[in-house]
């Protein structure tokens, strides 16, 4: 299994834009995917009894298999990007779903009391108390839900899209390991540094927390 | 008449603008993309996106007809891989893909399972009818890539294979491997029950003249395999092609399918020439030079077209 | 969609569907085979890495990046790439699913260490316990909960993942999600994905059951 190194210098542009292409549908599903777990934790975190039915029913999405919704999507979205999109954001909801609500549940209730004390309405509580309280938490759940989604989007290369994933199904049919050698390299580099970036943009959203470290 | 045109085109444009930026297309759709102008006439205007199936020479069919279509001034997206016919005929009518790459008897068998046609004109107007509303055939092409059913030299010797019709003598005996939509399908298990009366001991579910099926006909894990004729493995390996004297597998000439909203007179007159030029032979040597030698589909594709003053 | 799970019914229900190599019985009992043995292979190796980490403190930083490393690991990737190394065997599927298995677990079981209080370990070494009982009798159990989630979260992911063992030509329960791909018959993948879930959850509620009994002698 030899990497023939003038494919991949002749490669250059195309390995570009299937990057992009790959780092784009990743980010797309987790940024959907915050903006739909964020209110949904926000009612689970407030409403007991929809807690346990919403966390219980992200785990069960998580048990199928990310090939199988890609295809059942098909007479939703058809061979697009949105297909491919949406399936990753059903699997980052999981991680998001449950670290979002934990966080809530990790502001002291004392904090919450004094706010209200204070006079300040419910709704900026929750986003000037209760979410950067929960920030450290849900990033954490934002850094899971980019690796693995980063890491799944090469599956939707069974239904024509796929990023990077494109170079294994070419690399597979051709008995050609050097493209595929490459889609994983890369998909590990851009795993690592999105997971930086994110860092760092935790480092500069929580300044209280430096402290403490 | 023109304002259905009208909407087909923006329709059409809606479509293919997202995927031109968003899904970046294949390995290889950069270079060739975009370069021409838009000077094509009628409904070609928007850009035509070409589908794919999850074979190799689909993908040098797909490049070339890009090839040729750039050169006649239409704009093109190349999407390769996107799966089987099951899955690309139903993204074709919901206006994913505009053109894709067939093969005239498969496509009337998957349109029409009952149909006998078997003569090339006739074929042709037996898929006419069978099309649904929006889609239609362009001519065929020179160029044919069957179905064949193989067995190594040995396996032949053992059972006496020569025929398909020999096949049913083994019933119960023989494992079969094909992709798994051959299963269901009419030139497969389907029409080799039917026709031959022939009884697998099990189907193996694998791919399309690919690495799986040809691996597991090397290794014995299958007796017979489902493969391409345009597959310089079958010669490379000394592989026994099964004749087939009921004609059960219809000609496999390459035809285009093309949505109607498409179809304008600059696609059809590029393709037909292409279709004219483009030999059985120059088929399979372009399929090797992807699989053996690893050269892009596309630039096989160009350097084709080039040669044959199909481009510039 | 109704429609959809409607078919699903009787497809579920037929009895051919049941009976046969392609039947569900039998692609259970592969599904169940490849992921049980990658599973535990995974344990096989993760366990004892993450207790040593976990009991000794040294290395921990390295493999916990690792194990971050490895969860990045496109599955496809690595099944096509050992697929051009090895050939037609199960050698792709295997090691893929073990790659996804051990980071979970390697994460949990040194988490679980981890967490045990330095005070109860000093004073288990404090009545004369040598380092390997204090691992067995102290830290173990102690750290038991959370390797067990650890377990679960490996276990859910590779029967999920097992999946792809169809795509390079073997059987299981992605079986019918391809070949329903390859078809477009969205009953059989729909199917093959509901038997997935079925399985990931029964399974996991298998496990949980399992951690119940083991602690059932000690007060939460």
């Amino acid at each position: 299994m030899t990497v023939d190194w003038s494919w991949i210098g002749d490669h250059t542009d195309d390995l570009t834009s299937l990057t992009v292409s790959h780092l784009e549908a990743a980010l797309t599903a987790v940024l959907l995917g915050l903006l739909i777990s964020l209110p949904l934790a926000v009612l689970a975190h407030r409403v007991r009894p929809l807690r346990g039915l919403l966390l219980g029913l992200s785990n069960v999405l998580f048990t199928i298999p990310s090939i199988a919704v890609f295809v059942l999507l098909l007479p939703v979205s058809g061979l697009t990007r949105t297909t491919t999109v949406i399936g990753l954001t059903i699997y980052t909801l999981v991680v998001l779903l449950r670290n979002t609500v934990e966080g809530l549940d990790s502001v002291p209730a004392r904090t919450k009391e004094a706010a209200k004390a204070m006079g300040t309405r419910p709704l900026r509580t929750l986003l000037t108390v209760e979410l950067p309280l929960a920030l450290p938490v849900i990033m954490a759940g934002v850094r899971i839900a980019t690796v693995m989604s980063i890491s799944l989007v090469s599956v939707a290369t069974y239904i024509g899209d796929g990023g990077l994933g494109q170079l294994f199904t070419d690399g597979f049919q051709r008995d050609f390991p050097t493209p595929v050698i490459v889609g994983v390299v890369l998909t590990l580099l851009l795993a690592l540094v999105a997971d930086a970036l994110l860092v760092a943009v935790q480092y500069a959203l929580t300044p209280w927390t430096r402290r403490r470290a | 008449m023109n304002r259905r045109t009208l909407l087909g085109a923006l329709a059409g444009a809606a479509v293919s603008v997202p995927v031109l930026t968003a899904c970046g297309s294949g390995i290889t759709s950069l270079d060739g993309g975009g370069s021409a102008g838009s000077g094509g006439s009628g409904s070609s205007k928007g850009g035509v996106t070409i589908g794919t199936a999850n074979f190799t020479e689909n993908q040098v069919l797909g490049y070339l007809y890009a090839a040729v279509l750039e050169a006649a001034g239409v704009k093109t997206t190349v999407r390769p891989n996107l799966g089987t016919r099951e899955i690309l005929i139903p993204a074709l009518k919901g206006g994913d893909i505009d053109l894709l790459p067939e093969y005239q008897g498969a496509l009337l068998h998957y349109l029409a399972p009952k149909s006998r046609a078997t003569e090339e004109g006739e074929m042709q107007n037996a898929l006419a009818m069978a099309l649904p509303a929006g889609l239609q055939v362009l001519p065929y092409g020179m160029a044919e890539d069957s179905d064949a059913f193989v067995v190594t030299r040995e396996t032949a010797r053992k059972y006496g294979l020569s025929t398909l019709a020999d096949l049913a003598k083994q019933n119960g005996r023989l494992v079969v491997g094909a992709a798994p939509e051959v299963k269901k399908r009419e030139v497969g298990v389907v029409g080799l029950k039917d026709v031959y009366g022939v009884e697998f001991k099990e189907f193996k579910s694998l791919d399309s003249s690919g690495p799986l099926v040809k691996g597991a006909l090397k290794k014995g894990d299958v007796d017979v395999a489902n493969l391409f004729t345009t597959d310089t493995d079958i010669q490379a390996n000394d592989w026994v092609v099964l004749s087939d004297p009921k004609n059960l597998i219809p000609g496999q000439h390459i035809v285009p399918l093309v949505a109607d909203r498409k179809a304008d007179s600059t696609v059809r007159k590029a393709l037909a020439e292409l279709g004219n030029v483009l030999t059985t032979a120059q088929l399979t040597e372009l399929n090797r030079q992807v699989d053996k030698d690893k050269k892009d589909p596309e630039d096989v594709a160009n350097t084709y077209a080039r040669q044959h003053g199909l481009a510039k | 969609m109704y429609e959809l799970f409607e078919n699903l019914g009787s497809w579920l229900v037929s009895g051919d569907q049941w009976s046969g190599t392609d039947g569900i019985a039998h692609r259970l009992a592969e599904h169940l085979q490849y992921s049980l043995l990658a599973t535990l292979v995974a344990a096989a190796i993760a366990l004892p890495v993450g207790l040593l980490i976990g009991h000794t403190g040294r290395g921990a930083f390295l493999a916990i990046n690792l194990a971050s490393f490895g969860r990045a690991l496109p599955t496809v990737g690595l099944v096509v790439l050992v697929f051009l190394a090895s050939g037609l065997s199960m050698w792709p599927v295997y090691i893929a699913l073990v790659a996804l298995a051990v980071p979970s677990i390697v994460t949990n079981t040194y988490a679980g260490m981890n967490a045990v209080d330095a005070d109860v370990k000093d004073a288990a070494r404090g009545q004369g316990m040598r380092g390997h009982q204090v691992l067995l009798q102290v830290e173990l159990p102690l750290a038991l909960p959370l390797i067990m989630t650890g377990l679960r979260l490996a276990l859910i992911q590779v029967v999920a993942t097992a999946t792809i063992a169809a795509y390079v030509s073997f059987g299981g329960l992605g079986r019918y999600v391809f070949d329903g791909l390859a078809q477009r018959d969205l009953v059989q993948v729909l199917g093959g994905a509901v038997l997935v879930a079925v399985v990931a959850v029964v399974l996991d509620l298998a496990l949980s059951a399992l951690q119940r009994v083991l602690f059932r002698h000690r007060p939460a």
